[in-house]
Formats: C-alpha cells, sequence, structure tokens
C-alpha cells in the first residue's frame, strides 16, 4: 500500500467528515423559494436571459407538482419544507468559477478539503478535481495535456457564459426536463454550480476526474448540476464525493445529473455518498446512451437522513449498454432508498443491474427499480440481481422491483435474495482468529467488494473506511 | 373514483336480494353497510410507473355490466365424504353461528370498491365444512354464469387437524350480448394443522370482465394452498392471497395463466409471515400470445415477529407473440433478519436451442413449440391434487396451441 493510501486509512475519517467551518459568505438569498429569489440567483451570476426564463419555467412547475407521498414504503419527506431552506450561498471567494491554485483559498475551505484528503488524492489518481463548497465551485483544476485534447472540466456556472452553445442545447431539455419530478424542477429553478465535462471525439481520459461537493452552512440547500458529455469513441470517468456535518436541522440536497454517452462512447459516474444524517438526499440523474456506448453507474450510498435516488439510462442506440451498482446502507433513522432505472429503446441492447444492501440497527432499505424493454427492442438483454444482508431484528429491507417487457425477443432476468449475515461465516472466521466484529466487517467488505472493485483503490480504501465507521460500535 | 354504479342500484335491491333468500338481519345489515361505503371507497390498486398504469379499472363502464335484478347461474356441487358441502344459504339455515363466525373475517367485506359491490349483491355461494380430523378429496363447485353478472361467494372451513382437497371453476352459459361481469370472493379458515388446497378454474368467455380476491388464514402447523388457473375473461384481476398467522404454518400459491387476443390478466400472489417458523412457495407461469398483456405482483411481507422464515417466489412468463406484453413486479419486504428469502422472475421467449433440439429430431416447429408450452406448465401443473382441475388445465392449453 502506498503512503498516500495510509494517509487516508490512518485519518480519522469521522473527524475528517464532521468539523464545522464557520458560516462566511458573500451572498446568501433568505430562507425560501420565490420568483425573486429565482431572478436574485440568476442575476447574481450574471446568466444570460434563457438561463433565467428557464429557472422561472422550472419554477412554475415546480409549484404545480405534488409532493411524492404515495410510493410504497417510501422516505417520509413532511419535515421538507422548501420554505425552511437557504436556497443559495456563494462562498467570499475572490474567483468566481473556481480558483487553479488551493493556496488561492480563504484558509477555512482550504482547510475544509485538506482534511477531505482531496488534493491529496488529485496529486495521485485524478486527472482533474472540482471541489464546491456551498453554492459554488471554489476549485477547479485539470492537468494540462486533457486540456490541450480539448477535454473540458470546469464549473457548470461558468459553462453557461463559456459553452453557451452546448449547455443551452442540453441543459434539461434532452435527459432531466424539470418536468420529470418535483425535485428536479426545484433543481431546475435554483441550481448552481456543479460539472460541466465535455470529451470530444476519440479522447480517452484515462484517469478519473472529480467533484467534490461539501456543504457546511445549517439549514442550506445544495443544487448543483452535472452535464457530461461524452463524443464519439470518447472514455471518461467521472467520481462525485459529497458530505456535510450533521446540524439539527436538516439540509437538503438535490442534485440534477445528465449524462450524453455518444456513439461507442464510455462513460463511468461513480457516487460516494456520505452526506450528514440531517440531510435529504433527492436527486434525478439520467443518461442517454447512443449506439454501441457503455454507460456505467458506480454508486455507494452511505450517508443522509432519507435518500431517493434512482440513477436512469435510456438505451436509444442500437447496441448500447447499462450497467448499474449499487450499494446501500442504512443504519439508524436512515431510509436509503435507491435503485435503477432502465429503459431499453433499440435492439440489442443490454443492462445489468447488480444491488446490494445492508441495513442495521432499525435502518431502512430499500431497491426500486423499472426496467422497460420498448416494442422493438429485439434481442435486448437485462438481469437484475439485488442481495440484502440484514444485521438485526429493527431493520428493515425492501425490493421492489417493476419490469415492463413489450417486446417477445428478449431475455429477462431478475433475482433478489434477502439474508442475514451467515452466523456460520463469522464462526469460521472467528475460528481463525479474527473477533466477531471483525469477522463481520470481513464478511461485509466481501459482500460490497463488486462496488470497491470498480473504484479507484484510493476509493475503494475510503469505501471500506466509511463502512467500517458505520459498523463500529453497532455489532453486537 | 368517477365510475360509479351505485346510483343505479338502491337499497331496495340489495333487501329484495336478502329477502329472496330469507337471509338473517345480520348479513342484511352486512350487506347494506357495503353499499353505503361504496361512496367512500377506492378501486382496488394498481400497479403505476412513471407515465403508466398497469390496470386500466377505472375505464369499464360496471353500469352497464352490473344488473342485480338478473343474477342467473347453475352450480352443481360434487360432494366428498368427510366434508360438509352445502349452498351459502343451507349453510345459514345448517349452523348460522359457523357462517356468520367467518363471513366476512378473512376479506374485508369492503376491502375495495369492487368487493364491497360482491359482498352487497351476491346471490350465490358456497360454504365447505371439514369437521376436525377429517379428510375429504376433490370436492367441486362448478358454476356457469348465465346472467350479465354474476357475484359469487365461497367459504371453506376447515377444523383442527382435518384435510381437504377442492376445485372451483367457472364458466358462462347461455350468450348475452355485450360485456359481462363476474365477481367473486373466496374465503379460507383454517384450524391448527388443518390442510387446504383451493384450486379455481376460470374460463368465463373473453367478453367478461372478472374480479377476484381469495384469501387464507394459516393456524398453527396448517397449510393452505391456493392454485388459480386463469384461462378465460377480457380482464381478469385477481388477488390470492395468505396470512401465515400460526407458528409453523405455510403456503403455497401456484398460478398459470394463458392469455391470447386481447385477453389481459393482473394477476397477484401475496404472503404474510406473521409468525414464527412460517413458509411459503409462491410460483406462476404464464403464457401470452396474440396482443394479450399480463401483469404480475407477487408480494412475500415478513413481519418483525416473524423468525425463522423461509420464503420463495419464482415467476415465468413466455411470451409467443411479439405483440403481447408483460409487466412483472415481485416484491420482497423484509423486517425480520432472521429469514431466507428470494425470489426471481423471467420473460422470454421459448428457448431457442430446445426448439432447435426438437426440430433436429424431426418435429415441425410449430409441434415443437407447442411441446414446449405444455412442458413449460408442468411445474404447476404437478402442484394440482385434484385430478379435474389438472386435466382441464391441460387440455385447454392444448385446445388454446392448436386453435
Amino acid at each position: 500500500m502506498s503512503s498516500d493510501q495510509d494517509h487516508l486509512k490512518e485519518t480519522d475519517t469521522e473527524a475528517r467528515f464532521e468539523f464545522k467551518k464557520e458560516e462566511n459568505s458573500a451572498f446568501e438569498t433568505e430562507k425560501g423559494l420565490t420568483e425573486e429569489t429565482v431572478r436574485l440567483i440568476s442575476e447574481d451570476k450574471d446568466e444570460p436571459e434563457w438561463m433565467l426564463e428557464r429557472r422561472l419555467r422550472a419554477l412554475e412547475q415546480f409549484q404545480e407538482m405534488p409532493m411524492p407521498t404515495d410510493w410504497p414504503g417510501q422516505p417520509d419527506l413532511s419535515e421538507v419544507d422548501i420554505d425552511e431552506i437557504v436556497p443559495y450561498i456563494r462562498p467570499d471567494i475572490e474567483t468566481r468559477g473556481g480558483a487553479e491554485s488551493w493556496e488561492d483559498l480563504p484558509e477555512e475551505i482550504q482547510d475544509t478539503f485538506d482534511k477531505l484528503g482531496i488534493p491529496e488524492a488529485e496529486k495521485n489518481a485524478l486527472s482533474g478535481v472540482g471541489a464546491q463548497y456551498e453554492s459554488e465551485i471554489v476549485y477547479q483544476n485539470m492537468q494540462e495535456r486533457w486540456e490541450d485534447k480539448g477535454v473540458i472540466f470546469c464549473d457548470m456556472d461558468k459553462a453557461v457564459r463559456e459553452h453557451e452553445e452546448i449547455v443551452r442545447e442540453y441543459f434539461m431539455t434532452k435527459a432531466v426536463p424539470p418536468s420529470d419530478n418535483k425535485f428536479a424542477a426545484l433543481h431546475g429553478a435554483i441550481w448552481s454550480g456543479g460539472s460541466f465535462v465535455y470529451v470530444p471525439e476519440d479522447t480517452s481520459v484515462d484517469m478519473p476526474v472529480q467533484a467534490y461537493f461539501r456543504m457546511n452552512s445549517e439549514g442550506m440547500g445544495q443544487f448543483e448540476h452535472t452535464l457530461i458529455v461524452a463524443e464519439e469513441n470518447s472514455e471518461v470517468h467521472y467520481i462525485e464525493g459529497c458530505s456535510a456535518p450533521k446540524y439539527s436541522a436538516f439540509n437538503l440536497h438535490s442534485g440534477g445529473v445528465e449524462v450524453f454517452v455518444k456513439e461507442n462512447a464510455h462513460v463511468q459516474y461513480s457516487t460516494v455518498q456520505n452526506w450528514s444524517k440531517n440531510t435529504y438526499n433527492l436527486n434525478t440523474k439520467r443518461a442517454i446512451a447512443e449506439q454501441d456506448a457503455t454507460m456505467e453507474w458506480v454508486s455507494g450510498s452511505m450517508g443522509s437522513k432519507a435518500t431517493m435516488l434512482y440513477p436512469s439510462t435510456v438505451l436509444k442506440g442500437p447496441g448500447s449498454t447499462d450497467n448499474h451498482i449499487t450499494i446501500a446502507m442504512a443504519g439508524e433513522g436512515q431510509n436509503i432508498d435507491t435503485g435503477a432505472k432502465v429503459y431499453h429503446n433499440a435492439p440489442d441492447t443490454k443492462s445489468t443491474i447488480e444491488s446490494k444492501s445492508i441495513s442495521k440497527d432499525g435502518g431502512r432499505t430499500n431497491y426500486r427499480g423499472l426496467v422497460h424493454i420498448a416494442d422493438g427492442a429485439e434481442n435486448a438483454s437485462t438481469s437484475v440481481e439485488c442481495d440484502a444482508l440484514m444485521f438485526d431484528n429493527e431493520s428493515t429491507s425492501d425490493t421492489m422491483p417493476y419490469m415492463e417487457i413489450q417486446e417477445n425477443k428478449v431475455d429477462v432476468a431478475h433475482e433478489a435474495t434477502v439474508g442475514k449475515i451467515g452466523d456460520e461465516d463469522v464462526f469460521y472466521l472467528q475460528s481463525r482468529g479474527l473477533d466477531d466484529d471483525d469477522a463481520k466487517q470481513m464478511i461485509v467488505a466481501g459482500f460490497i467488494e463488486p462496488l470497491t472493485e470498480e473504484l479507484p483503490i484510493e476509493y475503494a480504501v475510503e469505501m471500506n473506511r466509511l463502512i467500517e465507521l458505520e459498523m463500529e460500535g453497532s455489532l453486537g | 373514483m368517477s365510475t360509479q354504479v351505485h346510483p343505479d342500484i338502491s337499497e331496495q335491491q340489495v333487501r329484495a336480494i336478502s329477502e329472496a333468500a330469507d337471509e338473517p338481519e345480520w348479513l342484511t345489515e352486512t350487506r347494506l353497510e357495503a353499499l353505503a361505503a361504496l361512496d367512500d371507497l377506492e378501486m382496488p390498486e394498481v400497479i403505476r410507473t412513471p407515465g403508466r398504469t398497469w390496470t386500466n379499472l377505472t375505464d369499464l363502464d360496471y353500469e352497464t355490466l352490473v344488473d342485480p335484478d338478473n343474477q342467473a347461474e347453475d352450480k352443481e356441487w360434487v360432494e366428498a365424504e368427510g366434508a360438509e358441502v352445502l349452498s351459502i344459504h343451507e349453510a345459514i339455515e345448517a349452523d348460522e353461528d359457523l357462517v356468520r363466525e367467518h363471513f366476512g373475517s378473512v376479506v374485508d367485506t369492503q376491502r375495495n370498491y369492487l368487493t364491497a359491490l360482491s359482498t352487497a349483491l351476491f346471490t350465490t355461494g358456497t360454504v365447505i365444512h371439514v369437521p376436525e380430523g377429517t379428510a375429504a378429496e376433490d370436492v367441486k363447485i362448478r358454476t356457469t354464469m348465465n346472467s350479465r353478472s354474476l357475484f359469487n361467494y365461497t367459504l371453506v372451513v376447515a377444523e383442527e387437524s382435518s384435510e381437504v382437497t377442492i376445485l372451483e371453476r367457472q364458466s358462462t352459459g347461455d350468450d348475452v350480448d355485450g360485456h359481462r361481469y363476474y365477481s367473486a370472493t373466496v374465503e379460507v379458515v383454517t384450524g391448527d394443522n388443518a390442510s387446504v388446497q383451493y384450486g379455481s378454474l376460470q374460463n368465463l368467455s373473453e367478453e367478461t370482465y372478472n374480479y377476484q380476491v381469495k384469501r387464507g388464514h394459516a393456524a398453527d402447523d396448517a397449510s393452505v394452498e391456493f392454485i388459480d388457473g386463469n384461462v378465460g375473461s377480457r380482464l381478469s384481476k385477481s388477488s390470492v392471497e395468505t396470512r401465515l398467522l400460526g407458528e409453523g404454518s405455510e403456503t403455497r400459491i401456484v398460478g398459470a395463466f394463458f392469455g391470447h387476443d386481447e385477453q389481459h390478466f393482473d394477476i397477484a400472489s401475496r404472503v404474510w409471515h406473521e409468525n414464527e417458523h412460517t413458509t411459503a412457495d409462491l410460483v406462476t407461469r404464464g403464457v401470452l400470445d396474440d396482443e394479450a398483456r399480463s401483469v404480475y405482483e407477487g408480494v412475500q411481507d415478513v413481519g418483525r415477529e416473524a423468525w425463522s422464515t423461509s420464503s420463495y417466489q419464482r415467476e415465468n412468463t413466455l411470451m409467443l407473440s411479439d405483440e403481447s406484453e408483460a409487466d412483472a413486479s415481485p416484491k420482497l419486504i423484509i423486517n425480520n433478519h432472521d429469514t431466507e428469502a428470494s425470489h426471481s422472475a423471467t420473460v422470454g421467449q421459448v428457448d431457442a436451442q430446445d426448439l432447435f433440439y426438437m426440430t433436429s429430431r424431426g418435429l415441425d416447429p410449430e409441434t415443437a413449440t407447442n411441446m414446449l408450452v405444455e412442458g413449460f406448465f408442468v411445474p404447476v401443473l404437478e402442484e394440482v391434487a385434484v385430478d379435474e382441475l389438472r386435466e382441464d388445465l391441460e387440455d385447454l392449453v392444448a385446445q388454446r396451441l392448436r386453435s
């Protein structure tokens, strides 16, 4: 193991996420959501008129749509009162659109990301890094060699100004329209920050790019937007991480992610979600895959009070492929409702969904998934596998897949299992000298291996550490 | 719900049905309460996904479908030694306490709009009573519906350590112009260590809309088995459910359907594990041809107190036509970690390799396909205890394949 991994391992991970910084902002809106707020945000960002119009249209849709309340077993959202959150906080930094050097940032922000290990990771494993603090990206940098090849990795606000044509074409028009759901509409009205990634034709970005999202203030909402356009025969791996310190009032995170995977391109989108346990995490993530393209969603959801997240892929082009790997872990007071959606809209499309969940100490996990095979999607195949591990009798594990098959030349298989952690396995490991806790941790590490395998080693280590933390003290 | 039928159904009509059968006061009251509840009741739940409703029940024109005053049927009972098989009204005369105790104890008489409608309007029914320690084989109820609409009721009471196997079949007789409506409620009550297999074969005409709820309560060490065969009807919504209330109780819910033309089957198998050491096995196999559509929901719900649970579910759909459509949602709801639970679902065509093998042995593709479809139903047919049900289901599948 290299010294960097030791660094990550040895740092007290809990302390790394839990610290709070004094709130220090240059501009922040009032609590609540009105047309006035939306206009203020747009004005503060000096946005073109069309973006303001899109925001206002989204706001209208948000106000018309009902809260989702009737999904069986869904998280309770009654506490989520939009009028109680601060939707927009611009941190007090000189450089809008992200500094290119960590040293240019105010000390408390620098210190935040140091503790989170971001600059360290940037040196070793990443092609580029973006860091968002409250509502805006504060740091953005990418290795020169990628810039030379025409790869764009910049903050979303900057992209609206500097890459207006591309953004105008793709931004909440094709993949995630505000009308998709209430929180997508909310996001469309008050989005701020996030990343724009553009990979030109025939370009493979060989190391991942990462964005890290940090909420520091109490009662705020973070609504970053991520737009990835991967042109023909290109390849990119995008990693997002997120965390916040815990406050007594609720925080709201409602991100929007849109991924366009062009012919024969390959995009992997990985998320390690570790929001504090007062955060409602309600995201809309969708990819559109063209002919022979591959989209991969890798998601680990450990944090938050309630998560509702179902990354979707529309397999639009013949021969396109989708892979989902999702891991959810719910402890005390957590309701992690995750899953996957795949629309097979063309022949010879293929999807695999692998879902693993762990529930303990009264936590609740739910796999909610939809696979739709449209008429004409000949030779489509899909395989869904859900496994759930339960630690105790206070916890709940639900599996609710939906399959809609309108084509007969298909191969559709769904399988799910639920069980408790195996006494025999624990006994075996104990007989080899491990104590009970270590034995269970080892079993869990094995259980989630399909996910950690897909992440660069630094993140795999981080993921395992997070899970160890979640399990500490909770094992009987 | 806007599609309400009750403006056309008066209290007088319900009273008339009850009086004609000389029913006791409590049953008349239960009917009237169900009628009054219609205003506030919802249609049965159907699955919805973004932009799609899997079964549309609200567009049905119940006003023309339901004709409460003119219900007519032929009913045949084949009794079996060891069981008392009586019409509901004979049963009330013979042992009113028994019927009163169990009527509505398993299926809520006001479960939803359509069940309440059935409670208010049923004119025909059967009570099967199996006394303690006795065993009865091959009880048969054959109902032929001759009117536009028919509301049927069945109650099975199997006392402690008794055993019974039952076949109830529904078909249509006299022709009626236009659409028809058949509704049935089936309640199965078991004593400790009792064992019931209730099989149903639905072969209604393809102008008939069909709504059925079959539900059983399993006591300690009791076993409740359902076989649900659906071949007929224009649209069927059938829920087959067991509550495993007793320690060591078990259930098996076996479903088979074969849809063609524009048939729509909405089939649900649901089980609730509510005590220790319970076992459930849900198996459904369906075939779709032409523009037929199927909706399957399976629910395995393991309660907080259901220690040491085993629960399995398998659903397989074979699509013979490009115009058919199959929707499936097998759900696991697990609240106790001392559980071994799994489910699986598949949708696909006849296996290409099997087909190749058989045609290479000289069979023409059509014959080979037919044989494979018949073979596909074998695991389901093997579970059927009543020969008539198994043989008739086999025949119906064979007929449909060759039609």
